[in-house]
C-alpha cells in the first residue's frame, strides 16, 4: 500500500480543492473498509488519499418534518442502530445493517458503501426503496440526482472531477407506505449478497396501489431499479396472485452473471423467491 | 495406578492461549517485522511454459537484497521434485511458485514482483477428475512425464501400461471372494457415482516460517510446521544438503494445522533463501497463497456398488475410487491407496473388489488433511448403505449393525479387528436424535429430516516416537516430547500420562516441546498418532526413569533396586529400617573438597528415556491382501436432524449427535473439543466448502469470504448438541487409548445427505451439497412427477 499524498481536509473547500486539484489521481477515503483492501491489493494507485472524516457537516442524521438528511459519512452501525429512523424508514436502518459484520459496520459510512458501486450493496437498496436524492457538491456548486441513477457500472458513479458526494435527501413517506429489504446469502450477513431484494409499496386510501419501488441487488452491474414490475402494480389491489406475477416479471427480466458465489440460473430463481417475500412484508407493513 | 486417566484435566497451555501470552509462529513472524522478509513470484496459469523470466531488473531496486529461481544450484530436489517445487520451463498449477524475493521490506519485495519480467505460452489445463482421465487428455500433467524413474511406486496392481491416462499416478487393487458371484445372488444392487469438494484446510494462521542465520552457516527454522525432527529437519537436511549439526528446529504452539502443514514447503523455500542470502528470512502466506500455493485435500470419485440380501447382510462390495491429487508428480508409496482404506474400517464386505487410483491435475497439489481421504470415499458407501435400508424397508440403525464388523473379525484386507465401539457409537447417536422417528414439520418451507451414518479410519504404522523425563532435585518432573501442538491437546495428554506414570500432580510436570536441540526424536503427529505413539513412549520414558531412581535410591541404602517402589516423589523401601524417604531429600549439594560427586546431586537430573515403534506393516499379496496393511481403526456415528428450505435449497443443521471410539479416553474434555470442532468443520465439508475456478484456472474464491467456512452461527444450539464416548480399549494403546479426531468427520456428510433425502425426497450424490445443488435436485424431481 503505497500513496504520495495524505490528506485529512476540514472544510468542503478544503476537500474541493483538493479533489481539484488531484483530480482522477486522488482517492477518497471515508470509513475505507472498501478502500483500504483496494489499496493493499494493489488494485488502487491513488498518488493522493483524502481522508475525509473530518469535513464538516457531512457525518449527521437530520430528522425533519420534510424528511430525512443523511451525511455521507454517516456509519453503517450508527445508522442501523437509530432508534430515531424506526418509524419512517426502517427499511433504511436494516439495509445498513444487512452489510457485512458488526466491526466493519462500525467502519463503514453509507456514502462509502454509495460510492463504492458495488452491485451487491445492501445499504443501498435502503436509499432506493425510499426515493433518497444523492446530493453532490463542488468547487463550481452542487447538484442532486436520483440515488438509482448515481450508479454507471460496477465500480463506477456519476461523480465527476472535483465532485463530492456530501450526502442523501429522502422525503418523508406517505402514509400507508410499506418497505422491506430483503438480502439473501448463504451465511448471513457477513456473506456478500447473492441476490438482494427490495419492495415499497404506498397503498390508496382504497387499498389499492398507488406508488411502488420493487429494486434488486446483484444481479446486474448495478443496483436495478425495476420500473416494469413497479408499474404492473400501480393502480391494483396488491393480491398473492398479483405478487407471484410481478416477482415471476422480475425473475424473468433480469440477466445475471455467474461468480464465485452463484450460478446465473441460481439467481433467476432467487429473484422470483426473495421479490415475492419482498413485496409480502412490504405490503404487511402498508397496511400495519 | 491411574489417578489422573480418564479425567478431564485443564489444558496446559490454556493460561498461555486464553490471555494472549503463547507464542505461535505468527508472533514470530511480527517479532521479525525488521528481518528480510520473502515473497513469492506466483503463477497466474494453471499450465503454462515460460518463454522468459527475467529477474535483473527486479535485482537491482533499492531494498532487494536476493531472488532465487529454479536455476539455483546445489538443491536436490528428489523427494519433492523441482518442477512441483519451484517452477522449471512449466508451470503446472496457477500458484506454483516461479521466484522467492527478499528484501529489506515487504512492500520492496512486493514491487520488486512486480518488476520481474516473465513471458509465458499458455498451455491447454485440465482443472478436474474427467478431464484429467481422457485417454488423450488435453494437458499432461507431469513435466516428466515417461521420463521420470518409476522406481518407488512399481508395486502389485500398479503397472503403467493398465492405466486409463497419462495423468494417472498411482493405483492399488484389491480383490477378496467372488464379487461377480455375490452380486449376482444379491436381492438389491445400488450404484451410484459420487463426488467431492476440493478443499483448504483454512488453519486460522496460514504458513509462516522464521530462519535465522548464524555466520558458521547454522540455520534456525522456528515455524508452524509439522514434525520438527521427522518431517521439517529431515527434508531440509536431505533438500539442501544441510548438516543435522547446523539446523535447529523450533515449532512455537502451531496456529492449527488439520494435515496441512505436514508438506515443509514453505521451511524449505525460506531456509534455501536464508542460506544463499546469508542472512536471517521471514516468509508468511497470505490467505490467498495458502489457497492457491497450497496444499489441498484430495477429493475423490468414487463409483459403489453394493449388493444385499433381503435382511440387510451386505454381501457384495464393487468399488471404484479416482483420488485427484492435483499437480502432485511424485509419484509415491501412498499415491492411490490411502483414500481407499476407508473401505476398510466399518464393514464386514466378504465379497470386495477395489480398483483405485491417483490422477494429477492442473491444480494446488493435494495433501493429507483430517482423515486422509476417508470422509470423501466413505461417504459412497454410507449413502449407498443408506439407500440400501430404503429399499429393504430397514432402519439404517438396523442394516448397520448387521454389517459392521465385530473385534476379531477380519476386515476386507484380512486384518484382524483388535478395537471397534461403533456399534455403540451408532446406538447411542440414534437414540439421541431420534432417527428412525419422522420429525413433527412446523417450519413452513423448512423441512424437516433426519439420517445417520458411521465412519471409520485407519492410523498408518509409521516411524517412531520418543520421550525423554527428568526428575528434578526438588521433586518435579520435566517431560520432553516432539509431539505437534497444533491445538488438539497432544501436549495436554503427554503431560497427563507422565503425571500419572510418575505419580505426581499434573502442575508438577513441564513439558518442553518440539526443538531439536532439545527435545528428542518423534516422526510428526499425523493420522491421529500422537496420543498412541507419543504417549506410549512417554510411558517407557517413566518405567525407565523410575528404574534409574529406584537404582539411586537403592545404593543409597544398600538395598537391590527391586526391594524399592517409587510413589511419586516417595521412595518406598521394602525390608529397611526407614520405611519411606523422600526422594528429592536424597540429592546433596556439590563440595570442592570431596572427590564423591557421584550419585544424586541438586541441579542434575535423573534422566528416563523412551522410544516407542509401532509394528510394521507387511506388504500386500497380487490381491491386495495383509494380515496388517494399517495399525488400528478409530470410529465414529454421527445423527443429525437437518431442515431444508424448499424455496433456496438452503440446508441448516438442527441438531447433531457424534460419537467416538476412542479406545479408552485420557482425557475426555480433550475429546470433547475434537468431537464437537470436526463435527462443525464437517458441516463444512458436506455443505460450502469447494475450490471454484476461474478461465485461466485460478481458483476464484479464495478468500474467506467466498470461501464459505463454516461459522459459529452453522452450528445447532449448545442444547441441540450431543457427543458421547464409546469406548473399546485398544491392547497395545497406553491405558488402552488410541487416536480419535480423524473420524469424527466421516459420518457428518452422509448422515447429512440421508436427513436432506427424509426431508425433501432428494439424494445429492456428491458434496458439497450447497444450497443450489439442492434446489436444482428439488427442481428435477418436481418436474419428473409433474411429466407422470
Amino acid at each position: 500500500m503505497r500513496f504520495e499524498k495524505y490528506f485529512v481536509p476540514e472544510t468542503r473547500q478544503e476537500c474541493f480543492a483538493l479533489l481539484e486539484q488531484y483530480g482522477d489521481k486522488a482517492k477518497v477515503l471515508a470509513g475505507g473498509t472498501d478502500v483500504i483492501q483496494l489499496l493493499k491489493s494493489g488494485a488502487l494507485k491513488p498518488e493522493a488519499v483524502i481522508d475525509i472524516r473530518k469535513v464538516e457537516g457531512i457525518s449527521e442524521t437530520k430528522i425533519t418534518d420534510q424528511g430525512l438528511a443523511l451525511g455521507a459519512m454517516v456509519r453503517l452501525r450508527e445508522l442501523s442502530l437509530n432508534e430515531a429512523l424506526a418509524t419512517d424508514y426502517p427499511v433504511i436502518m436494516e439495509a445498513a445493517g444487512h452489510v457485512s459484520s458488526m466491526q466493519i459496520r462500525s467502519m463503514a459510512t453509507i456514502g462509502g458503501n454509495v460510492c463504492n458501486a458495488s452491485p451487491s450493496a445492501d445499504a443501498v437498496q435502503g436509499l432506493i426503496l425510499m426515493n433518497a436524492t444523492a446530493v453532490i457538491e463542488s468547487a463550481g456548486g452542487n447538484r442532486e440526482i436520483p440515488i438509482a441513477q448515481f450508479f454507471t457500472g460496477p465500480g463506477k458513479t456519476v461523480l465527476k472531477k472535483g465532485e463530492l458526494l456530501v450526502g442523501f435527501t429522502i422525503p418523508k413517506p406517505s402514509a400507508r407506505t410499506g418497505a422491506f429489504y430483503e438480502k439473501f446469502s448463504i451465511r448471513g450477513d457477513t456473506d456478500i449478497t447473492i441476490v438482494g431484494a427490495g419492495a415499497s409499496v404506498t397503498l390508496a386510501e382504497d387499498g389499492t396501489v398507488s406508488g411502488a419501488v420493487v429494486s434488486l441487488a446483484s444481479v446486474a452491474p448495478t443496483p436495478l431499479r425495476m420500473d416494469a414490475v413497479e408499474k404492473m402494480l400501480v393502480g391494483k389491489k396488491l393480491t398473492p396472485e398479483l405478487i407471484d406475477q410481478a416477482a415471476q416479471a422480475a425473475s424473468k427480466s433480469v440477466a445475471p452473471i455467474t461468480d464465485q458465489r452463484a450460478s446465473a440460473g441460481y439467481r433467476v430463481e432467487m429473484v422470483y423467491v426473495w421479490t415475492k417475500s419482498a413485496l409480502t412484508k412490504a405490503l404487511e407493513r402498508a397496511i400495519a | 495406578m491411574n489417578t489422573l486417566i480418564g479425567k478431564g484435566e485443564k489444558r496446559i497451555d490454556a493460561y498461555d492461549k486464553v490471555t494472549g501470552k503463547g507464542m505461535f509462529a505468527s508472533d514470530f513472524f511480527s517479532r521479525a517485522a525488521k528481518m528480510p522478509q520473502m515473497r513469492l513470484l506466483t503463477s497466474p496459469h494453471a499450465h503454462a511454459k515460460i518463454l522468459r523470466l527475467d529477474v535483473s531488473r527486479a535485482e537491482n531496486m533499492p531494498g532487494v537484497i536476493k531472488i532465487i529461481t529454479s536455476k539455483e544450484p546445489g538443491v536436490d530436489w528428489d523427494q519433492f521434485p523441482k518442477p512441483a517445487y519451484l517452477a522449471q520451463d512449466r508451470v503446472i498449477w496457477a500458484g506454483q511458485v516461479i521466484a522467492l524475493v527478499l528484501a529489506e521490506t515487504r512492500e520492496i519485495a512486493e514491487e520488486a514482483i512486480g518488476a520481474i519480467e516473465i513471458e509465458y505460452e499458455v498451455y491447454p489445463h485440465v482443472l478436474n477428475y474427467d478431464e484429467a482421465m481422457e485417454p488423450n487428455p488435453k494437458a499432461v500433467v507431469d513435466p516428466e512425464y515417461e521420463t521420470r524413474a518409476a522406481g518407488f511406486s512399481d508395486r502389485p496392481g500398479d503397472r503403467a501400461s493398465d492405466r486409463k491416462s497419462p495423468n494417472v499416478v498411482g493405483a492399488f487393487k484389491l480383490n477378496t471372494g467372488d464379487v461377480d458371484r455375490a452380486l449376482k445372488e444379491s436381492d438389491i444392487v445400488i450404484e451410484h457415482n459420487y463426488f467431492t469438494g476440493k478443499k483448504t484446510a483454512n488453519p486460522l494462521e496460514t504458513a509462516t516460517a522464521v530462519c535465522e542465520y548464524s555466520p558458521d552457516g547454522t540455520l534456525t527454522m522456528t515455524s508452524n510446521g509439522a514434525g520438527v525432527h521427522g518431517v521439517i529437519k529431515q527434508t531440509l537436511c536431505r533438500v539442501l544438503g544441510l548438516k543435522q549439526s547446523k539446523l535447529r528446529c523450533i515449532q512455537p504452539y502451531q496456529g492449527g494445522s488439520f494435515g496441512s502443514r505436514l508438506n515443509p514447503f514453505i521451511e524449505v523455500l525460506t531456509a534455501l533463501m536464508a542460506s544463499r542470502a546469508k542472512c536471517g528470512v521471514a516468509c508468511s502466506y497470505t490467505r490467498k497463497e495458502s489457497f492457491t500455493t497450497g496444499p489441498s485435500n484430495w477429493p475423490c470419485y468414487t463409483t459403489v456398488k453394493l449388493g444385499a440380501k433381503k435382511d440387510g447382510t451386505i454381501i457384495a462390495n464393487d468399488f471404484t475410487l479416482g483420488e485427484e491429487i492435483g499437480a502432485c508428480i511424485n509419484n509415491s508409496f501412498f499415491s492411490g491407496r490411502l483414500s481407499s482404506s476407508g473401505v476398510a474400517p466399518c464393514y464386514r464386505f466378504p465379497n470386495t473388489r477395489m480398483d483405485t487410483f491417483a490422477v494429477a491435475t492442473n491444480t494446488v497439489p493435494a495433501a493429507e488433511y483430517r482423515g486422509l481421504g476417508c470422509p470423501e470415499t466413505e461417504f459412497g458407501i454410507e449413502c449407498v448403505i443408506n439407500e440400501l435400508a430404503d429399499g429393504l424397508g430397514i432402519s439404517p440403525v438396523e442394516i448397520r449393525l448387521k454389517n459392521i464388523l465385530d473385534p476379531g473379525d477380519l476386515n476386507i484386507y484380512g486384518e484382524p479387528i483388535r478395537s471397534t465401539g461403533l456399534k455403540k457409537c451408532l446406538q447411542s447417536v440414534a437414540d439421541a436424535i431420534g432417527v428412525d422417528e419422522k420429525p413433527v414439520q412446523d417450519m413452513g418451507v423448512w423441512k424437516k429430516g433426519r439420517g445417520c451414518a458411521v465412519g471409520g479410519k485407519q492410523n498408518t504404522p509409521l516411524g517412531r516416537a520418543e520421550a525423554k523425563v527428568w526428575f528434578n532435585c526438588d521433586g518435579t518432573i520435566e517431560l520432553f516430547t516432539s509431539v505437534d501442538e497444533m491445538g488438539m491437546g497432544a501436549t495436554t495428554t503427554m503431560a497427563q500420562i507422565c503425571a500419572n506414570e510418575m505419580g505426581v500432580r499434573m502442575e508438577d510436570v513441564k513439558l518442553t516441546n518440539s526443538d531439536t536441540a532439545i527435545t528428542p526424536y518423534d516422526n510428526y503427529s499425523a493420522s491421529s498418532r500422537a496420543t498412541y505413539t507419543a504417549g506410549n513412549a512417554v510411558i517407557i520414558a517413566c518405567d525407565d526413569l523410575k528404574r534409574k531412581l529406584k537404582e539411586e535410591v537403592a545404593r543409597e541404602f544398600g538395598m537391590h533396586p527391586s526391594k524399592v517402589e517409587i510413589q511419586g516423589t516417595t521412595a518406598i523401601l521394602k525390608g529397611a529400617a526407614l520405611e519411606s524417604v523422600s526422594i528429592p531429600s536424597l540429592f546433596k549439594g556439590w563440595t570442592p573438597f570431596s572427590q564423591n560427586n557421584w550419585g544424586l546431586k541438586i541441579g542434575s537430573p535423573v534422566e528416563g528415556v523412551g522410544i516407542f515403534c509401532p509394528a510394521p506393516v507387511q506388504m500386500w499379496d497380487k490381491d491386495g491382501r495383509s494380515p496388517r496393511i494399517w495399525n488400528w481403526f478409530q470410529y465414529s456415528a454421527a445423527a443429525i436432524e437437518v431442515a431444508v428450505n424448499e424455496e433456496t435449497g438452503q440446508v441448516q443443521v438442527l441438531r447433531v449427535a457424534s460419537s467416538s471410539d476412542t479406545g479408552n479416553p485420557i482425557n475426555p474434555d480433550i475429546i470433547r473439543g475434537q468431537t464437537i470442532g470436526g463435527v462443525h468443520m464437517a458441516i463444512g465439508f458436506a455443505l460450502n466448502e469447494e475450490h471454484l475456478y476461474d478461465e485461466n484456472g485460478m481458483i476464484s474464491n479464495a478468500n474467506l469470504s467466498d470461501y464459505r467456512l463454516p461459522t459459529i452461527l452453522d452450528m445447532p444450539l449448545k442444547e441441540n448438541v450431543h457427543d458421547f464416548i464409546n469406548p473399546d480399549s485398544l491392547p497395545d494403546g497406553p491405558y488402552g487409548a488410541k487416536g480419535m479426531a480423524e473420524s469424527v468427520t466421516v459420518p457428518v456428510a452422509p448422515a447429512i445427505q440421508e436427513a436432506i433425502y427424509q426431508a425433501v425426497g432428494v439424494r445429492i450424490n456428491g458434496y458439497p451439497m450447497t444450497a443450489e445443488r439442492v434446489l436444482a435436485a428439488i427442481k428435477e424431481k418436481k418436474q419428473k412427477e409433474a411429466a407422470r
